[in-house]
């Protein structure tokens, strides 16, 4: 139930953003950052509706591609990840 | 910073010799680590263990049922996360068990992402009293305490049922717990700061690492606990930092304060845990859920506060048994016909385990 999404803020309007994540839009709660932390283009952690933390732009896309991965079904380590074995 | 697979290179050169368990209290976490077959990459010595890591599956029975006979028996509508819609009660079969039953019979229950939606319904439709059933650990109850912050609509209120995290983590290892070191939630930690879990290391004596939900950061952890310990020099590690950050969300933390007190908390399955609760602050009284209906607790029930009868998901969120240990797990009890709410939440370990393929272990 905790998990967060990296969204971009596409535009702000109060303390609502319209944030996107591939190709997905959604009206995020901006009221749990610090007034005015938070602007277009910037990224933010999105938990259920609202954002709980910014985040930069590397941090998210690579948040996304591993993110990605695993929805994929690509999930699991490969086996040469496992030297042991 | 490294990969996953560099991090476990990292991992197999060391020394290890004796089992070292690690424990994770976070769904999120739990569903990286056995999705990504992390168990299976790590050397045989290192055990990882999912602990307290499900609002769902620790929600009160008593507040569930609660929540269950408002929908059935008031004028309202009842919203929630949608996880909770299929978790049971202990009622005979022929009574309202879900609120997803409660819906089928008539209620007006319906499922929610965010809290934000629950404004949205009561302004909505503002001849009809609304019923927000707000369970969570922090990360969620945040959000929870935003909403009351910015103004609820005269005919929305909330039947709290929120809980901390890391109270649950203190009572196992005050009991003496059977986990060597702790993997601690990484969106728990963005919102409260990572110096709640402090007492891990400072009290218990036991390496403790901050985790995001990508395996690279999962696996960070896990190395960073493990040289930890080999090394004899604990310490609280963060590898979230890209979130994480000293003192947490200020802005969060004072929303939490200002709506919520931390009361004495059940747990489902495991019983009263000391300021493990979030319970609406005085001056939020008027959209107490609990106050505006009447109350529906039925002390006669049987099982009362228990999980499911023949289900063992108390030893599961507790860490002192593996999913598929549970002599349920897979046969009587699938995410189709769950039993117990491990298997009915998406951040339940039972439900993880299945998904990722476990099945039974032979007899």
């Amino acid at each position: 139930m905790c998990l967060g999404i990296p969204m971009q803020i596409k535009s702000v309007e109060g303390f609502i953003a319209r944030c996107e994540a591939k190709g997905v839009e959604r009206d995020v709660s901006l009221f749990m950052l610090a007034e005015g932390e938070a602007r277009p283009g910037d990224y933010v952690v999105v938990h259920v509706g609202y954002a709980i933390q910014m985040i930069t732009e590397q941090e998210a896309r690579s948040a996304w591609e591993l993110y990605d991965q695993m929805l994929s079904g690509d999930t699991s380590l490969p086996k040469e990840a496992n030297p042991g074995a | 910073m490294l990969n996953a697979h560099r991090w476990l290179e990292e991992i197999h050169r060391l020394p290890l010799r004796d089992t070292v368990r690690v424990m994770n209290v976070c769904g999120g976490h739990e569903r990286s680590i056995t999705l990504a077959g992390l168990r299976g990459a790590l050397p045989t010595q290192v055990e990882l263990i999912p602990g307290p890591g499900c609002p769902v599956c620790i929600c009160p029975e008593r507040d569930l049922y609660q929540a269950i006979q408002i929908a059935l028996s008031e004028p309202v509508t009842l919203v929630a996360f949608g996880d909770m819609l299929r978790v049971p009660v202990n009622v005979p079969r022929r009574e309202t068990r879900t609120l997803e039953q409660a819906r089928s019979r008539g209620a007006d229950v319906r499922p929610i992402a965010s809290p934000s939606e629950a404004v949205t319904i009561a302004r909505t439709e503002r001849e009809r009293d609304v019923v927000f059933f707000a369970a969570g650990f922090e990360t969620t109850m945040a959000p929870v305490a935003a909403m009351i912050e910015q103004g609820l609509p005269p005919n929305l209120s909330v039947l709290m049922s929120g809980r901390l995290t890391w109270p649950a983590v203190a009572m196992l290892l005050d009991a003496g717990a059977a986990f060597d070191a702790l993997v601690a939630p990484g969106h728990v930690a963005t919102i409260m700061g990572p110096e709640q879990w402090d007492f891990v290391v400072e009290r218990h004596h036991l390496p403790a690492a901050v985790a995001g939900f990508t395996p690279d950061s999962l696996v960070a952890a896990i190395y960073s606990v493990l040289r930890q310990k080999l090394e004899g020099k604990i310490f609280l590690d963060n590898c979230y930092p890209e979130v994480v950050r000293a003192g947490g969300n200020a802005t969060a933390r004072a929303m939490l304060a200002r709506s919520f007190k931390i009361v004495d908390a059940e747990w489902r399955g495991v019983g009263v845990i000391p300021k493990s609760g979030f319970g609406l602050r005085r001056q939020y009284s008027h959209i107490d859920a609990r106050l505006r209906f009447a109350d529906h607790v039925d002390e006669s029930r049987k099982r009362i506060g228990e999980m499911p009868q023949g289900c063992e998901c108390a030893s599961v969120v507790l860490g002192r048994i593996y999913p598929d240990q549970c002599r349920i797990f897979g046969t009587a009890c699938t995410p189709r016909n769950p039993v117990g709410p491990c298997m009915v939440s998406d951040e339940g370990a039972c439900r993880i385990w299945w998904s990722a393929g476990r099945r039974p272990t032979a007899a």
